[in-house]
């Protein structure tokens, strides 16, 4: 190799070798590393525990070379208010899909937020279940067919998707809620700028902060990497706006 | 009931408060059942407490009836019930102008606070007792005793007239448990300008204070709220649990 | 420090601070609501957290949180609320977490009612939640005895880094005694706690974990599991023998509240020269069943009778301790009602007027 080339892209050095589960045009390694990338930006990988979810991103502990527990299905936001109220020096995250956080877990989430509990959660919003083989999920968009709406959700039975973002903002407690997505790579430098930002507030003990980050499931939508970029951009985004839905006080909304 | 020693209080109303586990309820049921021997007016003794689940005055219902005491407590299966269930002829009685009623409110300030629902009843005059036991932990103290009557002032709203000095570790109660009792009611007493208005103490602790010492009434108690295995009373253990289905293999 | 008058569930709550668990999650359910009363109180003094939760089930996955930096923590509930937490009770177990739990047990099943019940002995000693695992059992019968073995709780989930439970029933937390906490209080060495998440500054990434893939490294977990529990039936079995002698003519076995009662009347028979003996199992997991057995085959015992409030759960862990070789009888209250003494002094006559003890099972 050239001794004056310059490495300009790294694996972040929080990644160990292991080559990831996920399928290809899934966007869980993008949110991954912008996750490692953000930890190791900021100096706080050596104090930093991550609670994982139950979901296809349950394995995340063998990717992001930090302490992690794994909660069980939907609990990662009160696994996360126990180890942070006790050991408010951690910087304590959690990972979780839309099946973890918007169906099983939202009571957990709701009033983790609602007590301003200064954790982070990266929530990834994908339409559908990846992991248990691509039911419906609380999420999942009008008339989108899975394997338990196959004839598409029906809005009149099951409800329009929950908008977790913008449910959370109507809390009275200060918290930093923003909603990105990944789809192309504009967006990508914007999700991570909340995701640090998100990091951020939690160091400085300012409040609750949540990243939806609108993600994509190739394989259980039915579509190539590249349909599956563009249906979350044509599909998912008229529904889910993107931006920054609630900040502490003190801060103005980008 | 030893007519000699009983304290009579003037009021139709007597209140007795105070933190939990004090024994407030072991005086009231007791004061209750004294005020029928001594008095020739009626009495009767309404069970206030709305946030212990067990060991109530109620329990003692039985046995006060039997001694001429009306007990007003929430009926049948209400009265296992952990609600907080205010019957509508508490007012009356309150506000009634004859005979005496007793009033066995819940423990600390959170206990005390459904007085303050019926404190537009209270205009007769009343006598509102801080019940203390020096051997509780939050009233071990004159400081933390005076918190407690200023929290329960606070919650009930009304201003205590007296101090009952009940301090007791129930059956290891001695005559110096009780006398150490008194030094720490007096002293509440000095800081609060509360006057101690008796001193209570089971029968064997109270039969051996000096009344020197002493310079209040003693008020013997006889424990009406026994736990299941301390009844002695074959009797009474008998006509316990009667009815329902007994689950054995014989 | 001198003798203090405390309510039951004061009495475990205080243990439990004294025990070093100044950290306190919990949702209020009758009959216990005074331990968080209490905490809401002590634990601001003390440096702790108390944290209020939404439901039962955050409960459960908060403690994990929380022990998972190494610190110790607990809750209290009665028994609904412990059904809810069953799914998090069986993570505990599978992924080592030192919880503490005190269970002040009322009528089942159902919301059933608020008064003092023993009907949760199924669920504590046989698992409660799905998976092969074993939840540590103590059960005091005083309050004193409320406060030792709750201190000694958190020092057994940490030895075993196991849940540990304290079971008593409504009654024992809602009575008052005489109580006293030790002076200085001093634990036996314990293991460090070299699995906690506490940040991987200087180390390697620790990973807490219930999940297995491979189904030979979940079936190496819970062989693992159950060497443990193994070595708690070895090491950890309690209990108090009252009155018991080669002239005992039945064998009593009651804990809590109803061993409190039989010993009323063991008392009671004792002056009618009536020999009976009581066996009360202070873990109720790890079960006493090797002593039962030892005492049950004594030439003049004629029966085991055992006495519950509940419609009869610990008396299958006697007949499996007894083996057949004497009759094991029941009697129980259930649903709130507490068996009082008359009530067993009767049974207890009636076992002995019988003529020709049958020795079969009682399901038989």
């Amino acid at each position: 190799m050239n001794e004056n080339a310059q490495a300009v892209f790294n694996r972040p050095q929080l990644f160990g070798e292991a080559v990831t589960h996920y399928c290809p045009g899934c966007a869980h390694g993008i949110i991954h590393r912008m996750v490692a990338e953000v930890l190791e930006e900021l100096g706080i990988e050596g104090r930093t525990v991550g609670i994982a979810p139950v979901g296809c991103a349950v394995l995340i502990y063998n990717y992001i070379q930090t302490d992690f527990i794994e909660a069980l299905h939907g609990r990662a936001p009160a696994f996360a208010t126990g180890l942070k109220r006790v050991s408010p020096d951690l910087i304590v995250f959690t990972y979780q899909g839309d099946g973890d956080l918007a169906s099983i877990g939202t009571n957990e989430i709701i009033h983790a937020a609602n007590r301003g509990e200064k954790f982070t959660t990266i929530f990834v919003n994908n339409a559908i279940y990846g992991m248990t083989g691509g039911q419906m999920a609380p999420t999942t968009m009008p008339g989108q067919i899975t394997a338990t709406s196959p004839h598409g959700r029906n809005v009149k039975e099951c409800g329009y998707p929950i908008r977790i973002a913008e449910l959370l903002s109507s809390l009275r407690t200060p918290a930093y809620i923003e909603r990105v997505a990944v789809y192309n790579p504009q967006n990508i430098v914007r999700a991570k700028r909340a995701i640090r930002k998100a990091f951020q507030y939690q160091i400085e003990g300012r409040c609750f902060s949540l990243v939806e980050v609108l993600s994509t499931c190739p394989t259980n939508w039915g579509m190539t990497p590249q349909e599956s970029l563009k249906w979350q951009e044509t599909t998912m985004l008229p529904y889910y706006p993107l931006g920054c839905f609630k900040t502490p006080e003190g801060e103005v909304k980008e | 009931m030893n007519q000699v020693t009983f304290p009579v209080l003037d009021k139709r109303v007597i209140i007795f408060a105070g933190a939990y586990g004090s024994g407030k309820t072991e005086v009231a049921v007791n004061y209750a059942a004294g005020l029928a021997a001594t008095c020739s007016e009626p009495v009767s003794i309404i069970d206030l407490d709305v946030i212990n689940p067990y060991f109530r005055s109620r329990e003692a219902a039985l046995s006060l009836e039997a001694q001429g005491v009306r007990v007003i407590s929430p009926h049948g299966e209400m009265c296992h019930a952990d609600l907080p269930i205010i019957l509508p002829e508490i007012r009356g009685e309150i506000e009634r102008s004859e005979g005496k009623v007793v009033l066995d409110v819940g423990g600390d300030n959170v206990g005390a606070r459904v007085l303050s629902s019926l404190a537009d009843s209270f205009g007769r005059g009343y006598e509102f007792l801080i019940v203390l036991n020096a051997r509780r932990p939050f009233t071990s103290t004159v400081t933390g005793s005076l918190k407690m009557i200023h929290d329960i002032e606070i919650s009930s709203r009304l201003k205590f007239t007296g101090i009952i000095s009940n301090t007791h570790l129930i059956d290891e109660t001695t005559t110096e448990t009780v006398e150490e009792g008194y030094r720490l009611a007096c002293a509440v007493s000095t800081e609060a300008g509360l006057p101690v208005k008796f001193v209570s103490a089971v029968g064997e602790a109270a039969k051996r204070l000096d009344p020197e010492t002493i310079g209040v009434p003693v008020f013997t108690l006889k424990r009406q709220l026994l736990k299941p295995w301390e009844e002695k009373d074959r009797a009474a253990r008998s006509s316990k649990n009667k009815g329902g289905l007994v689950l054995c293999r014989v | 420090m001198s003798r203090i008058l405390m309510k039951g569930n004061e009495a475990i709550a205080e243990a439990a601070i004294r025990a070093g668990a100044v950290y306190y999650f919990a949702y209020p359910i009758t009959p216990q609501s005074e331990v968080g009363e209490y905490m809401s109180r002590r634990l601001p003094e003390v440096g702790g957290v108390f944290v209020q939760a939404e439901s039962e089930v955050a409960v459960g996955n908060m403690l994990m949180g929380a022990v998972a930096s190494g610190k110790r923590a607990f809750t209290s509930s009665s028994s609904p609320g412990i059904s809810l937490m069953q799914e998090a009770i069986s993570t505990m177990a599978a992924a080592r977490l030192p919880v503490v739990l005190i269970n002040i047990m009322r009528g089942g099943p159902g919301i059933g009612g608020i008064l003092p019940s023993q009907a949760d002995y199924f669920q504590s000693t046989k698992g409660g939640g799905h998976g092969d695992y074993r939840v540590l059992v103590l059960a005091p019968s005083t309050l004193q005895e409320s406060v030792d073995l709750t201190m000694l709780a958190f020092h057994l989930a940490d030895k075993y880094c196991n849940p540990t439970m304290v079971v008593a029933d409504g009654m024992i937390g809602q009575m008052m005694e005489p109580v006293q906490f030790p002076e200085d209080y001093k634990e036996e060495p314990l293991p460090p706690k070299d699995w906690a998440t506490t940040g991987c500054r200087g180390r390697a990434p620790r990973i807490i974990k219930s999940l297995f893939l491979d189904p030979a490294m979940l079936e190496t977990n819970n062989v693992m599991l159950a060497e443990k529990y193994k070595l708690m039936k070895q090491n950890e079995v309690r209990f108090e023998a009252y009155k018991i002698n080669p002239q005992n003519r039945i064998l009593l076995v009651a804990y809590g509240t109803m061993a409190r009662i039989c010993q009323t009347v063991i008392d009671e028979l004792a002056e009618e020269n009536i020999s009976i003996g009581l066996l009360r199992p202070i873990t109720l997991f790890p079960f006493p069943g090797k002593e039962i057995f030892a005492e049950a085959v004594k030439p003049n015992i004629k029966a085991v009778l055992t006495v519950e409030m509940s419609m009869g759960q610990m008396v299958e862990d006697v007949e499996a301790a007894v083996q057949g070789r004497k009759p094991v009888e029941f009697y129980g209250r259930t649903g709130g009602i507490v068996p009082t003494p008359e009530e067993v002094r009767d049974y207890i006559l009636k076992i002995l007027a019988k003529k020709t003890p049958a020795v079969k099972s009682w399901k038989g």
